[in-house]
């Protein structure tokens, strides 16, 4: 199964490393394939670094692109550590 | 997109580009990678003028230009500059008609000045613009440059990628970039990669964390981009597949609409990944300088067979 959603970084200092760590280490139990797509650019979201060069900041839109048996629960996961701006309210 | 005032950031330095009016229209998009000396086009002759394209106005333009009357001038200013012409540039620093400063003002269109001459002007931006333009692609992988080979690590999350280039980079050879390639495909024929600027030269190893490897290891073992020679990809050990033996079929994979050497190599415990890496480019080098080993050997084989067989031949003729 093939899903694809719009999130919003929510957190003041943007997709910084901590957040980074927080969606790969979420994604490491999950087994679908992920991918954000920022400004034309589609990265794998299981790769720190690739997460990291996306460089985005508060505000900015994340195409994601989940795909594979689990896709729902994945899926419903990032959006909801989004959502918690990854627990840096 | 791409538009002027990121073309200015990016070269306005070292073309030596100074804005001198139209600063609203630096949003203005740059569509085309080219670039035009307006000569012809700002007589009237207007057949065929394609209207968004860079314009770099020489000396002889602007002499042409002062010796027309005032409302002849303006008519062909109209004319060339559209409203999708993305930028003007005077070369060799001449002095510009008052008229166009105030022309380009109101038209929103960026008028740069320039103290090199126009043809410099001219080869140089159509250098950086097709640089810009060249079509791309990034690919999640680790490039390496081993024994002077681009060698595109690529794989499945945690095969071991990064592990392997760090190896490599021990060994003396160089990181170009960890898990994210920028592919360029220039001139239309070879492919180049680079890492993107931010996380440059920069690893993630699991259990290290996050690691400047320009840092550590010196900036000896690293290099900003490197042609991309030959695709390798991990993956674990799969006892059902049958692993290639011999080496005689060699695979290709489209990158860009290249084809680019392309091997898998299986990962186990007790296979030295970063020694098998070595190994495939210099035999990469091997063939590139015109020796196959594997062809080389087949044919060794097929000669001696075909001597054996006509001993066989002869001593049966005797007997």
């Amino acid at each position: 199964m093939k899903l694809v959603h719009k999130v919003k970084v929510k957190n003041a200092l943007g997709l910084h490393t901590r957040p980074a760590a927080a969606i790969v280490k979420l994604l490491q139990l999950r087994k679908s394939s992920v991918q954000f797509t920022y400004k034309d650019e589609t990265i794998n979201a299981r790769s720190i670094m690739s997460i990291l060069m996306l460089a985005a900041k508060r505000n900015s839109l994340i195409t994601v692109t989940v795909e594979g048996e689990d896709a729902e629960l994945t899926m419903s996961n990032i959006v909801r550590a989004f959502d918690e701006e990854f627990g840096e309210k | 997109m791409y538009l002027v005032q990121d073309f200015v950031a990016q070269h306005g330095k070292s073309l030596g580009l100074e804005l001198v009016a139209g600063q609203g229209g630096l949003f203005r998009r740059i569509k085309k990678p080219e670039v035009h000396r307006p000569g012809l086009s700002l007589t009237g002759y207007l057949q065929g003028y394609v209207s968004s394209r860079i314009l770099v106005i020489g000396r002889q333009e602007i002499e042409y230009l002062r010796e027309l009357d005032f409302s002849l001038q303006r008519q062909r200013l109209e004319a060339i500059f559209t409203p999708a012409t993305p930028a003007v540039i005077i070369a060799r620093g001449c002095r510009i008609p008052k008229e166009l400063y105030g022309f380009c003002d109101r038209m929103k269109l960026p008028l740069f000045r320039a103290g090199s001459n126009a043809t410099n002007l001219l080869s140089r931006i159509t250098f950086l613009l097709l640089e810009e333009f060249c079509p791309s692609v990034t690919l999640h992988g680790t490039l390496v440059e081993v024994f002077g080979v681009g060698l595109l690590i690529q794989g499945e999350s945690s095969v071991g990628k990064s592990e392997a280039a760090l190896g490599l980079i021990e060994r003396g050879h160089r990181l170009i970039s960890d898990d994210v390639v920028r592919v360029k495909k220039k001139e239309g024929s070879y492919l180049v990669g680079a890492g993107p600027e931010l996380t440059r030269h920069l690893m993630e190893i699991r259990g290290i964390g996050i690691i400047n490897v320009a840092h550590l290891y010196g900036a000896v073992c690293v290099r900003p981009d490197k042609g991309l020679d030959i695709v390798v990809k991990l993956e674990e050990w799969d006892e059902q597949h049958f692993y290639d033996r011999v080496g005689l079929d060699e695979k290709f994979i489209d990158v860009l609409g290249v084809s680019v050497p392309y091997h898998v190599l299986p990962v186990k415990p007790g296979r030295d990944v970063v020694l098998l890496l070595e190994t495939i480019a210099l035999n990469h080098r091997l063939k590139d300088m015109g020796y196959n080993s594997a062809k080389e050997f087949n044919l060794k084989l097929l000669d001696a067979l075909a001597r054996r067989q006509k001993k066989r031949v002869v001593r049966e003729a005797r007997t």
